[in-house]
């Protein structure tokens, strides 16, 4: 009798207190990345937000709409030159000083959202995950959770999402020194449908717009493959599994360029393999954005580049073991 | 072996120790690869726009590749060593702002005229170059699912 209440109280204290409480079910903070995942593409939004990573600085003012023919956005550089750029699901078009810069569209379509079931678990097996502290961010209640990775070859992320929706609201890429590499997050924004939607239709997807983008030549295409191109990378950071491999046209290369994916479901890392032009300079070294890392080293006739978010020993790691392993 | 070579880098060996070590490093290719492996990810913490890989390597072939200076021998010979010494420094020096302006600025750098281009392996402006792979790589990122727009952002700032 006393036992079980003592199991009633606890089971009460669990409905009352969890919601504030750093409660120990990764399987739920599971779920919450997938919905913060849909809550990217199916939320609508309006807001400015400021990144931050090293002493760099830049602001940027969004807005999303989700309707039944897809995705809009919106995003705007706030200081230095006017650069815009639009988006309608798959198409993107670039702007800066009111002028059509660039036209990009994606061509494969990703599924989504992109984690898989599996990568579920092998998130799980690579990062312990916590929720912590609710907090504030631009004045909505947000819930925030840790991913703390169980080795030194992937950066701590937290993130605070929307408490009702999902919406990432903010979000910190730490090392394992605790020092902070990129962060992002809104300062002001508003969720919901009072939003501006007039510039949904503007010229820039009008027929006109589109004409113009044809005379300029079709885009090259991707081939995916089926079947492994024969080169292996040999030292990937345990739950890093292949998502994609792929033939794609690359920076006016004659040659196509060899593109792996590899993902450990909070992380991506890319490694391109391409032919080494006599008439380039080959660049190998290391630079680096915000959290992302970009590696290439010469492998006799190819060039490797990797790229990831992810520190730099890795993606060196991941380079010196990039080899021909086919005919 | 790691041990000490990051020992001897952070200053902590004595004098004789470091002597014996560096001595090692000359016979082991392989620890010495380790030794430029830890530069390099010291250089990454410090986080400057972009790190060269073996610079040690490029400077060489770079230098190879100079004219060589040749300077008679004659009685005023510590005069001309003096000189051709400069000389040589200045060669290098160029080599070096040289190798430095091809490191920065998207813009075609000048080559020198003394440079054969086929020697050359190493060099390309980092940032658009890195760009172009970066961006590629953002397509497919599972951290731009959470992200959405946000993923964009530096192609709408003033950089």
């Amino acid at each position: 009798m006393r036992q079980s209440k003592y199991l009633i109280f606890a089971i009460l204290a669990q409905l009352v207190v969890s919601p504030a409480f750093a409660d120990p079910a990764p399987v739920d903070e599971m779920a919450w990345l997938q919905t913060m995942a849909l809550a990217a593409r199916q939320t609508d939004y309006s807001g400015v937000f400021v990144y931050q990573s090293g002493g760099h600085v830049e602001m940027s003012r969004i807005t999303h709409v989700f309707d039944q023919n897809g995705e809009h956005e919106r995003l705007e550089g706030i200081g230095g030159g006017k650069r815009e750029l639009f988006r309608d699901n798959d198409q993107v078009w670039f702007y800066s000083d009111g002028r059509k810069v660039r036209v990009e569209k994606r061509q494969i379509k990703r599924a989504f959202p992109a984690l898989l079931p599996e990568q579920l678990t092998t998130l799980r097996e690579n990062y312990l995950v916590t929720r912590v502290e609710e907090d504030e961010v631009a004045g909505y209640h947000a819930r925030a959770v840790v991913f703390m990775p169980r080795d030194n070859l992937r950066y701590v992320r937290k993130m605070w999402a929307h408490n009702d929706t999902g919406l990432l609201l903010k979000a910190v890429v730490l090392d394992d020194r605790g020092y902070i590499i990129e962060q992002y997050a809104f300062m002001q924004l508003i969720v919901g449908s009072a939003i501006d939607r007039k510039w949904i239709v503007p010229d820039h997807s009008s027929a006109a717009g589109i004409a113009q983008d044809t005379q300029a030549p079709p885009p090259p295409k991707v081939e995916l493959l089926e079947e492994s191109s024969g080169w292996q990378v040999d030292a990937l950071p345990p739950g890093f599994k292949k998502i994609l491999e792929m033939r794609r046209p690359f920076r006016g290369n004659k040659e196509p360029v060899i593109h792996m994916v590899f993902s450990d479901g909070l992380s991506g890392i890319s490694v391109f393999i391409e032919k080494v032009r006599e008439e380039s300079y080959i660049h190998s070294g290391l630079s680096g954005q915000g959290a992302a890392h970009v590696y290439n080293r010469l492998s006799g006739q190819h060039l490797v580049t990797v790229v990831g978010e992810v520190p730099s020993r890795t993606v060196i790691q991941v380079g010196d073991s990039v080899r021909y392993a086919g005919q | 072996m790691k041990q000490e070579i990051s020992a001897l880098m952070d200053g902590e060996l004595f004098e004789d120790q470091a002597d014996a070590l560096l001595d090692k490093l000359k016979r082991h290719p392989e620890a010495q690869q380790d030794w430029e492996n830890y530069h390099l990810i010291g250089d990454a913490l410090r986080q400057p726009d972009h790190i060269c890989r073996s610079f040690e390597a490029s400077f060489h072939e770079r230098l190879q590749a100079e004219p060589t200076i040749i300077a008679p021998y004659n009685r005023t010979s510590q005069r001309i060593r003096n000189f051709a010494l400069s000389a040589a420094a200045s060669v290098m020096a160029l080599a070096l702002v040289a190798w430095l302006s091809l490191q920065v600025g998207n813009e075609p750098a000048p080559q020198l005229a003394t440079v054969q281009q086929n020697t050359i392996s190493s060099v390309r402006p980092a940032s658009s170059q890195a760009d172009d792979y970066l961006a590629a790589h953002q397509e497919f990122s599972p951290s731009a699912d959470v992200r959405g727009a946000a993923s964009y952002i530096h192609a709408v700032s003033g950089r």
